[in-house]
């Protein structure tokens, strides 16, 4: 069994902390579910092409964390995650992925006001957007 | 994660070369790959660690037992493939296992068949008739199915067509989760050490440059392409510049508090890649 993660070798996020929340956004977003079996420390990491030291180590944050179980002998597996806290990795995902936008511009030497001038036009441009469709396909009742 | 292989202050002299003083050790649950340019002494040190070439100092320690001839039983526990095997050209790949098998109490028959069916192995033909990548498959046949705790590989697949490398790749992989136990490898394969290493050894001259985390290489070493000209002075870690604006760093987190502190720019920073790495570290420059 494989999983969709990607490994972003450039990024300064620490690859065992990636694994982490690639594995976790693909429980909260159901594309793993609960009891599905995820690959072995050992074939993960040939995948990924890391350690097995790193791998081992972004399981047992999962594990601790409540998103994935081992059972000796026989794998491991998605666990059995409320509603809440898959809610809460979602929220999380979408204020980081926010966060690093905002991060970009100020690299950029964008000030505060400028980027939230730029988040305002792109918030305005999604709701033209969605007027549109509304139109087009009639009252989204 | 436990020591199972220590190798203490070895030291060797032959005929004008030096292996040493060499000291590692070798955690069982991982796979270690010895990565050294021709003649660097990686082939030495397996038969050491076999006992089958003398050191003039130092000790070696497999699983507990002193590697000094004394005592052989710790032999069961290690499975070691060479580069050649000797003495075989007249045998058969059948009588070759009807040799070997029953020296090893955890022989896995299944195993080598399955192996031998996979790689499509001819076991009546005598393996001095086989080609070179033929024999490094009947040779790894022979000694996965041994099921021993520790592996030593020396070049396994060297001689190998890729979709046979890729086969073994998974042979490895699932080798490794029998249980516990220890694979060390010599290889210049980048698959090998891209995919199955969890540390790389780096072996140069008879000496060993160090043990590093696999990952731990791929995230020091970066090259930077600069706003601004590049200072006089050194960057922390460098090992390449080019035209002023682009320079190669071993040591990316220092290197980037040093541009900050000079409020040097870059326009982007890129990992290397592991076989880069290697090429920069055994000496070699950029590929």
């Amino acid at each position: 069994m494989e999983l969709p993660i990607r490994m972003d070798k450039d990024s300064k996020t620490p690859i065992y902390h990636q694994i982490e929340e690639q594995v976790k956004a693909l429980i909260a977003g159901g594309h793993l579910a609960a009891g599905s079996t995820l690959p072995s420390i050992r074939s993960l990491s040939k995948e990924l092409e890391i350690s097995v030291i790193t791998t081992r180590r972004a399981y047992l944050n999962l594990e601790q964390q409540g998103f994935i179980k081992t059972t000796q002998g026989k794998g491991t597996f998605v666990a059995e995650v409320e509603a809440d806290k898959k809610k809460e990795v979602t929220v999380a995902a979408i204020y980081q992925a926010l966060e690093r936008g905002i991060e970009t511009g100020l690299r950029h030497d964008y000030t505060i006001e400028q980027i939230e001038e730029a988040f305002q036009e792109i918030i305005t441009s999604f709701k033209a957007k969605e007027k549109e469709e509304v139109k087009k396909h009639g009252n989204l009742d | 994660m436990e020591t199972w292989i220590k190798v203490k202050g070895l030291e060797k002299k032959l005929d004008g070369f030096k292996l040493g003083p060499l000291d590692v050790e070798f955690e069982s649950g991982t796979i270690h790959v010895i990565v050294g340019n021709n003649g660097s002494g990686k082939s030495t040190l397996f038969k050491q660690m076999m006992n089958l070439v003398t050191y003039d100092k130092g000790q070696i320690e497999v699983m507990g037992y002193s590697v000094d001839g004394k005592e052989e039983s710790w032999k069961k526990k290690i499975a070691y493939q060479p580069q050649t095997l000797i003495g075989c050209v007249e045998f058969t790949g059948n009588q070759l296992q009807q040799i070997i098998s029953p020296m090893y109490s955890n022989w896995d028959q299944s195993l080598f068949s399955r192996i031998v069916e996979m790689l499509n192995l001819p076991l009546d033909r005598k393996y001095g008739k086989l080609s070179q990548g033929v024999q490094q498959k009947l040779s790894i046949a022979l000694t996965l199915a041994r099921d021993t705790d520790i592996l030593l590989l020396d070049e396994p697949t060297a001689h190998m067509d890729i979709p046979s490398k890729r086969l073994l790749m998974d042979l490895f992989v699932e080798w490794m989760e029998r249980g516990e136990k220890l694979m060390v490898i010599s290889s210049h394969q980048t698959e090998d050490i891209r995919k199955l290493a969890d540390y790389l050894l780096l072996m140069r001259d008879g000496q060993l440059i160090g043990k590093y985390l696999k990952e731990d290489l791929s995230s020091s070493h970066k090259r930077y392409w600069l706003a601004q000209q590049l200072p006089v002075e050194k960057v922390p870690g460098e090992i390449e510049r080019k035209n002023e604006r682009m320079v190669v760093t071993s040591s990316a987190e220092e290197a980037e508090s040093f541009f900050e502190a000079r409020q040097i720019n870059w326009l982007e920073a890129e990992a290397l890649d592991i076989d880069e790495i290697v090429s920069y570290m055994l000496g070699g420059g950029r590929q």
